[in-house]
């Protein structure tokens, strides 16, 4: 390499030889990753498009992922079935990388390009924040998956629907109702907070703050880590330092795993332990070790043993297609698509208007049980509370979906 | 005090495994200049490749890391080969864009291999610790912060004391002079790509007893890579220890004394800071040959 190799002006062809590369770099990089179906626009006579932008590469590739399986699961079974409207459904799906403006862009496209005949939503109240709001521009019935945080719904729009049985709002009331019915004795008298930067967990965590307090547990810890947080091993000591009875962890995806390791390490055993949405995780148990899932809590939009009409088939059905059990974001696209079913067979036809008047107007049956929704969106459902029990995840709560009649309330020491 | 002990304590051995993962970094810097953003990549690569021999064999997954070294020896040699000295003719700016694309690419294909899963290797210490009277060290911590202290050692007795490693300085110094003293410096360039690329062996398997990855889990690590080795100086070794020790400790009391929401912003604003108050890094001198580095 001779230095004046080095020292050559930019010159055009040198910018269009960089220019190429990254455009190169770009493009395989779509084609690797994101299936989209077919280019040609969607006439009344083919198949029914329904368009979607879900995170299936970057931080929460994991979640969604199953969520997708869930969707193309659902596709599948209408398809069986004769289609929609008489029409075989087809899935436009689109990768944002979990990037908000990336999944903005794609769902303008899919309607104002690709003229998709419907949609179906994206993963994450990140998301759905910002995409929510095309939808309601373009006037396209919208039924999220994911993504109850109050936020959302908080601006009264008319297409947006949720398919989990209650929104953030409701997360907390089970496991609340569960510590309030605790003898005061027995009753945890100190609580740490500490939760992902997310609009669920932020508002979740203020509610579990405010209603603690009324039952006199005190705040002795409050702390929200960023996204990229991967050192939680500060984190945990500084919770042993505040040494909580009770710790609420508000996790998005695989962090939750993260702080129990952690906790594990700087040898810390709350007496108990409530996490969101990590212990659904596939690999929570192997992650941080069999036995020591015994007695944590996590609320659950989803069960594969609820009684609700459809769901065992779903399972079996899921189970016999991709080797595991459906997962609750799997569980969620698969009562989203039935919801979006629902009113499209209802109303006899594409008009989205009519569909999202049908649908606050009407009970939906899904397999996370019946649905209504108020004005805004919010279903009026409520979740479950699983607990661990001899490596098992059990509904604890509410008594009709109960799988087991007692609670443990002591957690047993790391393993 | 046991408090303020234990978050540096904490801090120390993560800004261990840091300085392993950047080694081979700075050395792919500090003798070619190339700037290789597939780096991180590769540590994620090696985990899998750690995560993987591991499920199968239940081989300890440190111990696995030597052998990936071999592995990632020869991954290193064939991106050169393949991707990197072809680029480098045509523009060594040129490097910067080609290995981000091999690092997309390379998430693409493990999540291809592997899926999206979160994973991560528990042996049986990946979750004790050593308890010396009041503070607690964690095994795995412990266990790859020695191993990076072996791996930075071996690099420096490779480069001070064998011929390759004096090709390989003499490389860095002054490449034309280096030809001209009968040094093959395209081999010698191949071998200090696939040596960096050798690090992250080791690297990886750390980061799969310690942390939880996913294909693209190298875009977390690229941030705090770069804010190692630019901290420290580029392409000098003493500043990869001491750029990563400032890194680990510098979060830890971050999340502990301030914000844990701060924690991660940590590096960036380390990285401005240099930057604005010693362009050339905590270690490394000013030369007067720097004036003449592309």
């Amino acid at each position: 390499m001779s230095p004046s190799a080095v020292f050559r002006p930019i010159t055009r062809r040198r910018a269009l030889a960089a220019l190429t590369g990254v455009l190169t770099t770009a493009a395989l990089a779509a084609c690797g990753l994101s299936s989209s179906a077919t280019e040609e626009p969607a006439d009344s006579d083919g198949p029914l498009v329904i368009g979607m932008s879900l995170p299936l590469t970057g931080p929460v590739a994991d979640r969604s992922k199953p969520g997708l399986e869930g969707y193309q699961y659902w596709a599948e079974e209408v398809n069986a079935k004769g289609g929609l409207l008489g029409r075989q459904v087809e899935l436009k799906v689109l990768d944002d990388g979990f990037d908000q403006e990336t999944a903005v862009s794609g769902y303008n496209k899919l309607i104002s390009q690709d003229k998709v005949d419907l949609l179906l939503g994206t993963f994450s109240s990140v998301l759905n924040l910002s995409v929510a709001p095309i939808a309601e521009r373009y006037k396209y019935l919208y039924v999220e998956p994911s993504g109850g945080a109050d936020e959302i719904f908080a601006r009264n729009f008319h297409y947006l629907f949720f398919a989990q049985p209650a929104t953030s709002e409701a997360l907390p009331n089970e496991f609340l109702d569960q510590v309030a019915k605790m003898p005061a004795a027995d009753r945890p008298k100190t609580v740490a907070l500490v939760q992902q930067e997310d609009p669920v967990t932020k508002q979740t965590a203020a509610i579990f703050k405010e209603k603690l307090a009324a039952l006199g547990v005190k705040t002795v810890h409050d702390s929200t880590y960023a996204p990229d947080t991967s050192n939680f091993d500060t984190i945990a000591n500084s919770i042993k330092q505040a040494a909580p009875e009770l710790v609420v962890s508000g996790a998005v995806a695989g962090d939750g795993i993260a702080l129990i390791r952690a906790f594990q390490k700087v040898k810390f055993t709350p007496k108990m332990l409530y996490q969101s949405n990590s212990p659904t995780d596939p690999t929570f148990a192997s992650s941080i070790g069999a036995a020591n899932t015994e007695a944590i809590f996590t609320p659950l939009a989803y069960s594969a043993a609820a009684p609700y009409a459809g769901n065992s088939e779903f399972v079996a059905g899921y189970t016999k297609k991709f080797g595991a059990a459906p997962s609750e974001d799997a569980a969620n696209s698969y009562s989203a698509g039935q919801i979006l079913a629902a009113a499209v067979t209802a109303v006899g036809k594409l008009d989205q208007p009519a569909m999202a008047d049908w649908l606050h107007k009407n009970t939906v049956n899904t397999i996370v049980g019946p649905l209504s929704w108020d004005a805004a969106g919010r279903s009026q459902g409520s979740l479950l509370l699983g607990q661990f029990q001899a490596g098992k995840l059990e509904i604890v709560s509410p008594a009709a979906a109960a799988t087991v009649q007692k609670l443990v309330y002591s957690k047993p020491g790391w393993n | 005090m046991t408090f303020l002990l234990q978050t540096l304590i904490l801090g120390a051995l993560v800004g261990g495994v840091y300085a392993l993962m950047s080694s081979g970094f700075t050395l792919t810097f500090g003798v070619m200049r190339i700037i290789n953003l597939a780096h991180p990549a590769m540590l994620v690569l090696s985990a899998y490749l750690t995560w993987w021999l591991w499920r199968r064999t239940g081989v300890d997954p440190l111990l696995a890391g030597v052998g990936i070294c071999v592995i990632m020896y020869g991954v290193g040699w064939l991106l050169y080969r393949a991707v990197i000295s072809r680029v480098q003719r045509i523009d060594p700016e040129l490097t910067l864009v080609a290995s981000f694309g091999v690092a997309v690419a390379a998430g693409g294909i493990m999540a291809f291999i592997w899926g999206t899963e979160v994973r991560t290797a528990t042996p049986s210490y990946f979750n004790t610790s050593y308890e010396v009277g009041s503070l607690l060290i964690p095994r795995a911590q412990l266990f790859a912060c020695a191993g990076a202290l072996l791996l930075l050692g071996a690099l420096y007795a490779l480069l001070h004391g064998t011929f390759l490693g004096r090709g390989i300085r003499a490389c860095a110094t002054n490449r034309d002079g280096a030809a001209l003293v009968g040094i093959d410096v395209d081999r010698m360039m191949a071998q200090t790509f696939a040596i960096g690329a050798a690090t992250t062996g080791f690297g990886g398997a750390a980061l799969s007893v310690l942390y939880q990855f996913v294909p693209d889990s190298h875009f977390v690590w690229i941030g705090r890579v770069l804010c190692v080795v630019i901290l420290g100086g580029l392409g000098s070794f003493a500043g990869v220890g001491l750029g990563a020790l400032v890194l680990g400790i510098g979060e830890a009391l971050t999340a502990s004394y301030f914000d844990v929401r701060w924690a991660t912003a940590v590096p960036y604003v380390l990285i401005i800071a240099i930057l604005v108050i010693r362009p050339q890094g905590l270690i490394r001198r000013r030369l007067r040959t720097d004036g003449a580095l592309p």
